[in-house]
Formats: C-alpha cells, structure tokens, sequence
C-alpha cells in the first residue's frame, strides 16, 4: 500500500516538473517548410532560414529539400490527405492552377486579416504579384522569381570577330550571327536552351499571343490550347531550322544545358535568370545578358514569371500561422531579399530591396543583374497573354510540349505535325480537368 | 500431410505461414486490389473527388498511340537487354574460365557492374553521351569531321544507348551466374570430346550449353524482370522517357502518368495490364524452361 502511495506521490511530481519545465522553456513553434532549391541556391537558402531562426526564437523553420519542383509538388499533393503536408511548400508556376483549385491551402492574402493584421500588397513588384494573383488577389508568397534571357559568351563572340555590344535581337539575327559563328568555327554550335517548354511559353508571351483561351486561363479555366496557329507553327519552324542548321543544339530539359554554355562549348544560351549567380560563379569569360529574342513585325508583350511561390497549408493553428506569417514578412526584408537576389540572381520582389540595391551600385557593378528586370518591367502586363497562362494539369501538357519539340527536331514529324499532335493532347488533359472543376 | 509432420498441432502450421501470409495480403493483395478498383475510377490530383468511369481509361489505354509506342518500345528494349545481354555475359563468362594468370583481377573488375546502383550507372552514360560535354560525342565529332552525335535529339540512339546501359549494369550478376554454371559443366565431358575429335566450338554447343540450361533460363526470367521493372531509375536519371517518348518504357510511362501527371486512375490500368501480361509471360516461360532444361540430377 505504502508503496502504491509513494509511487503515485511520485508520478504527480514528475507530471508537475513535466509541466512547468514546459511552461517555463516554452518551444518553439516549429513550421515545415519544403522545397525544392537545389545546388548553389541550396546553401543561401538555408543561411537565411538560419539568420530567421536565430532571430525569432519563438518559431523554428525547419527546410527540407524534397526533391524537383514536379516532385516536391507530388509528395505535397501525396501528403495532404495522410494529414503530414507542411506548413510551407514551394510550388513552381507550373503548379498554380493546381494549387488554386486543391482546396488544400489558404490564399496568402486572407493571412494577415486572420492574423488581425493589415498588409500593403502593393510593396510588391506588381509584375511578379500578377502571375500569383487571382482577380487581383495574392494567392502564393512569391519567392523565387525569375524570367527567361538571352545570355552569351562575349569572349567568344570576340573571337569570331564580332561585336560583343551587338548581341542578337531579333531570330532573324539569332540566326545570321549563328551562321557567322559556325562560319567562323569558334564553336561547333551557337546556342542552347534550358526549359524547351518554358522558353515557347516565353516565345508567345513575350509576343502578346495567347497560350490557351479564356485569356490564358485567367479568366476562367482554359479549355483549350490556342497556340497551334501560324504562329506557333513559325517557331517550331524556326527553331527546327536553326536545329537543322547546327546553330541550335537541343540540350535537354530544366538546367542540364548549364554546363555546356558555362564551358564554352556555346556561344549563346536561353535560360532562367535564376542560373546567373551561378553561371557567373563558375565561368571564366565575360558573361553578357540581353532580352528574350523577338520575331519581328510581331505585337509587344512581356516575358513571363516563373521560378517558385510559397503555398500555405490549411488546417493550421493560429500560432503556426503566425509562424508562418512572421517567416514571410523575413524573406521580404530589404537585407533578406538582397541576400536572395545576389546568391542567386532570382529577382528582389519587394521594392524596397529594389531601392537599396540600385543606391548601393549594384546593378552598375555588374549589369547583367538588370537585364531581367528591364525586361519584365518594359513589356506590358494588362493582357493574359502577356502575364503568362494558368493550366490546371500544366505539369504534364508541358511534357507532351518538349515531346512534341523533340520529336520535331528528330524530323520525325513536321513541325507543324508535331505541334498539332502537342496540342491535341493538351486538349484531352484540360478536357479531363474540366470534367471535375468546370460548371 | 500437415497432421504428419506437426503431429499433435493443428493450427501450428497456420501459425507458421501466417506472417507470410499477412505480409503478402498487406502489401501485394490490398494494394493490387485498391489499384484495379482505382483503375475504374478518374480522381483529382489531390483524391478530393473521385468518378466512376467504367473502362474507360482501359479504353483510352488501348487507343492510345503513346501506349503503343511504350509497348514496342519495352519490346525492343527487353530483346535488347535479354539477347545482347545474355550472349555477352556467356561469352565473357566462358573467358574468364579459363585457367590464365590473374582471373580474379579480370572477374573483379567485370562483375563489379551489378553493384553500382541505377543512379550512378545512369550518371556515368549520361555524362559520357551528354551532347556538348560528353567524352563520346567529342570523340565522335573529331573522328567524323564535326558530325554531331546529340542523343537528345535522336530517339533510336537514346533507346540505344539507354539499352546499353541497362545491359552493361545486368553484366556483372550475370557474368557470375554463368560463371557458376560453366564451372559445374563437368571436365570429363568435355575431355572426351576433346579425344573425339570434337572442336571447341562443337563441344560448347553440344555439351557446355545444353548442361548450363538451367542457368540459362534462371537468367532469362529473371533478365526479363529485369528489363521490364528494374530499370525505372536508368531512365530518370538518364533520358525521363525522352526525347519524344522514344525510351517511355511501360512502368517508366506508369511512373510519369500515375506520380507526375497525378492521374491515378490511367496509371492503375497501367498497371494492371502490365501485371496481367507479365504473369502470362512467367507461366509460359517458366513452363517452357523447365519442360526444356536439362538438369544434372
């Protein structure tokens, strides 16, 4: 007996320790965050996570690296329903569609008024903000921000004698100054792209022509693909031709051709402006940035956004949501966003930085860094066309897009064949996706 | 028969297969059955919502010309992998056997292909191919005066070279198999042969190849495998099914359609008729071989 007694005499005071070391050493709130920053972005990252961990001792934001933009968005969608998704998640813009319509995430623009906040949106580069916005309302945190450009190797163009202050405009002139390098024999061939599927994306926006109808599935789900039109069929020719030529080497998808512009095997490369850090890291010549090539005679747009937003998780207490909220207010710091901006090359979205980035030199230190930005900010953005298109099932018609440019450049189909055969399938998968989320 | 060995136990032997058996149901019957339920239905990406279509995505399946495309593609693929692979390894294997100086080096270093994991192996031909970079296209373009060697772009060249990979990493397991097998082919046959007047080649055919039947349908069945299931991580890292679906193998197709493209109910289906075409090809050749094999004892 007496030892039953002693015994739960005893619990009691290790339930009361229990407790009040609980109380008296309060942890921290932790918030989940994953995503999908791989390479030199990986380390920036996670020193900024650090510098908000040690500044704001009641959260604890905790990365994890789960993989490709399109996986880290699969293991999201997989861990919802089991109850384990994160607090945050990083989606690239290919996933927005799918993300608005999920009805697994609270849009951030309802965060601050949950919090008993009010927030200026308008803080924001406006360009960046209307990729993410739905009827002008913010749905995902931008973060990773960035656009396609023209880079090239100014070392080489010297070499095959040409002017390193006359990078092309035009593919007319993508195609004249490429015949001239194979000419010259400086390089076995010119130019290269990352993201195939992307940069046609680019190549219609950037013309204010129409990727899919309902404004680009802005105004209401798309329906349908609009870009196999004369247009559409134009690039495909051209890049088919320039393909033919050996001015053009195809080098995959995502960032597999990097290495072959960092090593000089090219002289020009179309990629995200989220490689330039890097790319002006690791090579050893002058890197030259220019805008996106136009076709000419055709109407102005504007490049699109891509890169990654933050999505927030439904379901959260209020606690984590603050959390959560703090975290962001972090990453949009003047200090925070140029430490982001300068590690990577992914724009500054918040004014602010903008500002104090200008007064400090940057841009005129090294001008490639203003080139992307010149080039958003220059083209209109009151059009869908030129904001760039929302597609429910984006992930994979993109892929049945590099199939269908692939196949082109294979010759095996026509162009014109190929982009036909690309977009009859998209149809099916927005047809599909209509069955579910249209009226 | 159980009352015989377990005297005395009725349930005993029950007890004993049972965690096999719950093992089997947990992961093989509940999972094999949800995926044929799945392929009835279409669901959103996120499985909010689900509707009942029938066969329809049986019936998208098979009017498919992707589908079509992954099945001859998996066919070439397999034949690839199985044929090459196979006449390879034996003609390797019968090398080693050989009573030359240092055959453990020469052992070592041809079977130590089977333990690099996929990802490594798909890293290594990527890179050695990699269309500006690659030490072969280099290689290449300086041979032929500038011809360009860019698999990305050509879809018989990535199946190819893809094959050649998935065959080169099979090499070593079944260097060792066959190297088993010709070291149990006795030496008295073969002496006799010899004193016959046989030729070696002679000899290799009637008597090595016959007696290593059984290792050679073992390898067969389990190349197939192989080749139809294990290569998922080669063709991630190495091509992702391109360039223009020109190395979509079947479960890679699955992969893409049911993990990326989050369209379950399409790659249940899949899954399904590959799991229903797979069994059909065991049996057959599991009957086959051992109907055919000659077994020493």
């Amino acid at each position: 007996m007496d030892l039953k007694k002693g015994f739960s005499i005893f619990l009691l005071l290790v339930l009361c320790l229990f407790f009040s070391v609980n109380v008296t050493t309060a942890e921290p709130v932790t918030i989940n965050f994953w995503h999908a920053m791989s390479g030199s972005r990986l380390g920036v990252l996670e020193s900024m996570i650090e510098g908000f961990n040690s500044t704001h001792p009641d959260y604890k934001v905790v990365p994890l690296f789960t993989g490709s933009y399109a996986e880290t968005l699969t293991k999201y969608i997989s861990s919802y329903p089991t109850g384990t998704a994160p607090h945050i998640v990083q989606v690239y813009e290919v996933g927005t569609q799918t993300m608005i319509d999920s009805d697994a995430i609270i849009p951030v623009y309802e965060i601050p008024g949950m919090l008993g906040e009010t927030w200026d949106w308008a803080q924001y580069v406006i360009p960046i903000t209307n990729y993410y916005s739905v009827d002008g309302n913010l749905w995902s945190m931008p973060f990773n921000s960035s656009t396609a450009m023209l880079y090239y190797n100014k070392d080489l163009f010297k070499a095959a004698g040409l002017d390193p202050k006359k990078p092309p405009t035009t593919w007319k002139e993508m195609e004249e100054i490429g015949e001239k390098f194979l000419a010259s024999g400086v390089v076995e061939h010119v130019y290269s792209t990352g993201w195939p599927d992307w940069i046609f994306e680019q190549a219609l926006s950037i013309h204010d022509h129409l990727y899919a109808d309902n404004n680009n599935g802005r105004s209401g789900l798309a329906t349908q693909v609009v870009f196999n039109d004369d247009f559409g069929h134009m690039i495909f020719d051209t890049w088919t031709r320039l393909h033919d030529k050996g001015i053009y080497i195809f080098g995959g998808t995502e960032y597999d051709a990097n290495t072959a512009f960092i090593s000089g095997q090219i002289a020009m490369f179309i990629q995200s402006t989220s490689s330039l850090a890097g790319i002006i890291k690791a090579a050893e010549f002058e890197v030259g940035t220019t805008f996106y090539p136009r076709f000419e005679g055709y109407p102005v747009g504007n490049s699109v956004i891509g890169g990654g937003s933050l999505w927030v998780t439904k379901g959260q207490s209020n606690e984590e949501l603050r959390g959560v909220w703090e975290f962001f207010k972090y990453l949009g710091q003047v200090d925070v966003a140029i430490t982001w901006h300068k590690g990577t090359g992914y724009f500054p979205s918040s004014i602010g930085a903008l500002k104090t980035l200008l007064d400090e030199g940057w841009f005129s230190q090294d001008q490639a860094y203003l080139t992307a930005f010149l080039q958003i900010l220059a083209g209109r953005r009151d059009t869908g066309a030129s904001t760039g298109v929302r597609l429910g099932p984006f992930v994979a018609m993109r892929e049945d897009l590099v199939s269908g440019l692939e196949k082109a450049l294979a010759h095996e189909l026509t162009p014109k064949e190929a982009l036909d055969e690309a977009a009859e399938k998209m149809n099916l998968k927005l047809k599909d996706y209509l069955e579910f989320y249209g009226q | 028969m159980s009352e015989d060995r377990f005297p005395g136990h009725k349930i005993l032997p029950y007890l004993l297969i049972a965690p096999s058996l719950i093992v089997i149901f947990i992961f093989l019957i509940i999972p094999f059955a949800q995926s044929v339920r799945e392929s009835l239905y279409v669901s959103t990406p996120f499985g909010t919502r689900a509707i009942f279509v029938g066969l329809r995505n049986y019936i998208r399946l098979f009017s498919s010309l992707d589908y079509k495309s992954s099945v001859v593609t998996t066919f070439k693929f397999s034949v690839f992998v199985i044929v090459v692979g196979l006449s390879v390894s034996l003609a390797i294997a019968q090398l080693l056997n050989q009573k030359i100086r240092g055959v453990g080096f020469y052992q070592i270093a041809l079977i130590w292909t089977y333990a690099i994991s996929p990802t490594v192996a798909g890293v290594i031909w990527a890179s050695m191919f990699a269309p500006a970079t690659g030490l072969i296209p280099f290689i290449i373009s300086k041979l032929f005066r500038g011809y360009s060697l860019n698999w990305m772009t050509n879809g018989n060249l990535a199946l190819l070279i893809v094959s050649a990979a998935a065959t080169w990493k099979m090499l070593g397991y079944n260097i060792v198999f066959f190297l088993a097998g010709l070291q149990n082919v006795p030496d008295e046959f073969l002496e006799a042969a010899q004193i016959d007047g046989a030729s070696s080649w002679k000899a290799f055919w009637s008597i090595t190849f016959p007696l290593l039947s059984p290792t050679t349908s073992f390898l067969l069945f389990v190349n197939m495998l192989y080749a139809f299931f294990q290569v998922f991580g080669l063709i991630d890292i190495m091509t992702r099914g391109g360039p223009g679906n020109a190395t979509e193998l079947l479960v890679y197709k699955l992969y893409r359609d049911g993990f990326i493209h989050l369209n379950t109910g399409f790659a249940s289906a899949q899954s399904f008729v590959i799991f229903f075409v797979i069994s059909i090809v065991a049996i057959f050749q599991l009957r086959i071989a051992t109907r055919k094999a000659i077994y020493s004892r």
